[in-house]
């Protein structure tokens, strides 16, 4: 008896480790995370132009008044066409090797996510003017920490948290931990950057700084997507 | 379970028929307490839908030993075969039906209870 059940032990043993050692390599299979990340930072990337085109500011002598239209011109439609683009070509590469995909969830966050940030935009944009928060005072840290969040930064940090709970990519998620810690901690992604003293004096005050000071984040942003979808494309050619 | 199951090569008939009945011992469900038959239960259900030829690699079978696991699967109502082309090339597709994934997951949290037990009985032993 003791070495029936000795055998049956082992033998329980070694089909569960094969069960999770096939889950994990259907999972791999199905990965295509650096696709993400390169749509995510071309998006990112292609929102700077209009940031700058669409962005009104008025400067007086108590200073400066800005409002990013562009952002909102650009960032739903783009948000949806990269959900779906990045949708599709796992839907292709799983299928091309045999597999389905589970990215739906992935793409239905993203969107969710998107019609939250247009949500809160428009109405920030009609309340805020006549309802300025805090009394127009001084803004409390958690109030720009949530700014930062709906943000399409800070939702494309969001969708992809729920993607590496898709794929259990544990890379993904510590990657993803580090990049939401970069645009809703460190990064002023919606309120300007301080730019480097080098720059010419004349830009101080004007239109331009402002701008500029907006799209160093942006720049940022995109570098650090794109860095990451380089890195995991690497990865996985290593892998392979 | 024994050293046959676990390794059928090109003659063993894919354990043509065990039926669903229960190990005597373990009370592991034959059809599904099987190396070969476990990993087509678990690519499937990890991967939602799979292509025959994606099974065949990863289980390092032959077709005609692939085949016989699944229809073994097919006649117990654990997986759905569906077939048809893409393009000229046939493709052959397989989904769990949800009496597959109870059966994975019962399989799975049995292996469990039996890991627990056997660990048990050998602190008991020590």
């Amino acid at each position: 008896m003791t070495t029936e059940s000795l055998s049956a032990g082992d033998d329980a043993h070694r089909l569960l480790s094969d069960v999770r050692d096939l889950a994990g390599r259907v999972r791999r299979d199905q990965r295509l995370t650096w696709v993400a990340l390169l749509v995510l930072a071309a998006a990112a990337f292609a929102a700077i132009p209009f940031d700058w085109l669409f962005m009104k500011v008025r400067c007086d002598g108590g200073g400066c008044m800005f409002a990013r239209r562009g952002m909102l011109y650009y960032w739903p439609p783009a948000l949806l066409l990269a959900y779906a683009a990045i949708a599709v070509s796992y839907v292709r590469a799983a299928r091309a090797r045999g597999l389905g995909a589970r990215v739906l969830p992935y793409a239905i966050t993203g969107a969710v996510t998107t019609v939250v940030f247009t949500a809160a935009y428009v109405a920030a944009a009609v309340y805020f003017p006549s309802h300025p928060p805090f009394g127009g005072g001084p803004m409390p840290f958690w109030w720009i920490v949530l700014d930062r969040l709906i943000a399409p930064w800070g939702l494309i940090g969001l969708a992809l948290l729920v993607l590496a709970r898709l794929e259990r990519n544990v890379a993904l998620l510590l990657f993803t931990a580090g990049y939401l810690a970069l645009v809703l901690l460190v990064l002023p992604t919606t309120d300007g950057m301080d730019l480097p003293g080098w720059l010419p004096s004349f830009l101080s005050g004007s239109n331009m700084y402002l701008r500029l000071s907006m799209t160093l984040p942006q720049l940022i942003t995109g570098a650090v997507l794109l860095a990451g979808g380089i890195g995991f494309a690497k990865a996985r050619r290593r892998q392979r | 379970m024994t050293a046959e199951t676990d390794t059928p090569g090109p003659s063993d008939p894919g354990q043509s028929d065990p039926g669903p009945s229960d190990h005597p011992v373990t009370g592991l469900d034959e059809v599904v307490h099987q190396r070969v038959r476990l990993g087509i239960l678990t690519i499937t259900h990890e991967a939602r839908r799979v292509e025959f030829g994606y099974l065949r690699t990863q289980l390092e079978l032959t077709a005609g030993n692939l085949s016989k696991h699944l229809s073994v699967l097919e006649t117990a109502g654990l997986i759905d075969i569906e077939k048809g082309y893409e393009g000229k090339r046939g493709r052959t597709w397989i989904t769990l039906t949800p009496a597959g994934n109870a059966a994975l997951a019962a399989e799975i949290s049995r292996l469990k209870v039996l890991i627990a037990r056997v660990e048990t009985s050998r602190k008991e032993q020590n």
